[in-house]
């Protein structure tokens, strides 16, 4: 089983993501506990695609069980190549006063998620972003990969 | 949804989300106050980097006039997302239960 919305491309439309997540984590008997570090990545990347993304349609997000957790694919149309596995790292050790708040966010993804694969369709202009998160302990940095694929 | 009570004499408490939607509300409530600000986290149910965002500036402008922020009753999921972004070497952070 898997759900599926859309969403436009606003920073207020974050409320109605929750609540799609919130419902779906219901519905498919999902760990709750997990419901908190979904929300997270999915604001993360969300964010980052109504900041900088070029396109207009809206963005796609499909939920499904998976033993023990949930895997999460977010499609973003009319999309440029952008692989937010390889994003620039961010220096956590600097003292407060040259800490920056940029980056942080992309940052924090891979620390909260089992696995994350991004994918490009050079073709259809679609970037595919895939994550999978379980109850099982939390690896630092999980291991992503970057595959031209479709959308 | 936040909502932020208190502040100067006693505690900030915040309650709810702090989000991408909520930080520039937050940011303008805790520009109000100066010194050691403390925020009570103990209803803080979520927070993102827009959030972390919203501290560290904080921070560093009560640093700049000698104060600082401190953070009480910051629950396990808030916990980590402090450890993964450095910010429990930057931030006085009291755990919560």
């Amino acid at each position: 089983m898997s759900e599926r919305a859309s969403f436009a491309r606003r920073i207020d439309v974050l409320a109605e993501i929750f609540a799609f997540t919130t419902a779906a984590f219901a519905r498919q008997g999902i760990p709750a506990t997990l419901l908190a570090g979904v929300d997270l990545v999915l604001e993360e990347l969300f964010t980052n695609i109504v900041k900088y993304g070029r396109g207009k349609a809206p963005v796609t997000i499909e939920i499904a069980a998976i033993p023990d957790g949930v895997e999460v694919t977010l499609t973003e149309p009319e999309a440029d190549r952008f692989d937010v596995t390889k994003a620039a790292p961010v220096d956590i050790t600097l003292p407060a006063v040259q800490r920056r708040p940029g980056g942080l966010g992309l940052h924090l993804i891979p620390r909260l998620v089992d696995s994350l694969q991004y994918g490009y369709s050079e073709g259809e202009r679609c970037s595919r972003i895939v994550f999978r998160k379980t109850s099982a302990a939390p690896r630092a940095g999980a291991a992503g990969r970057n595959e031209d694929e479709r959308c | 949804m936040l909502t932020m009570e208190g502040g100067g004499e006693t505690p900030v408490v915040l309650s709810g989300r702090l989000d991408a939607t909520q930080a520039a509300a937050a940011q303008a409530y805790l520009d109000r106050f100066h010194g050691v600000v403390t925020l009570d986290c103990s209803d803080l149910q979520y927070l993102s980097s827009a959030g972390l965002g919203v501290f560290l500036k904080t921070h560093k402008r009560l640093l700049g006039a000698g104060g600082r922020l401190r953070l009480t009753a910051v629950n396990r999921h808030l916990q980590d997302i402090f450890s993964y972004s450095g910010f429990d070497q930057i931030l006085d952070i009291e755990p919560g239960r």
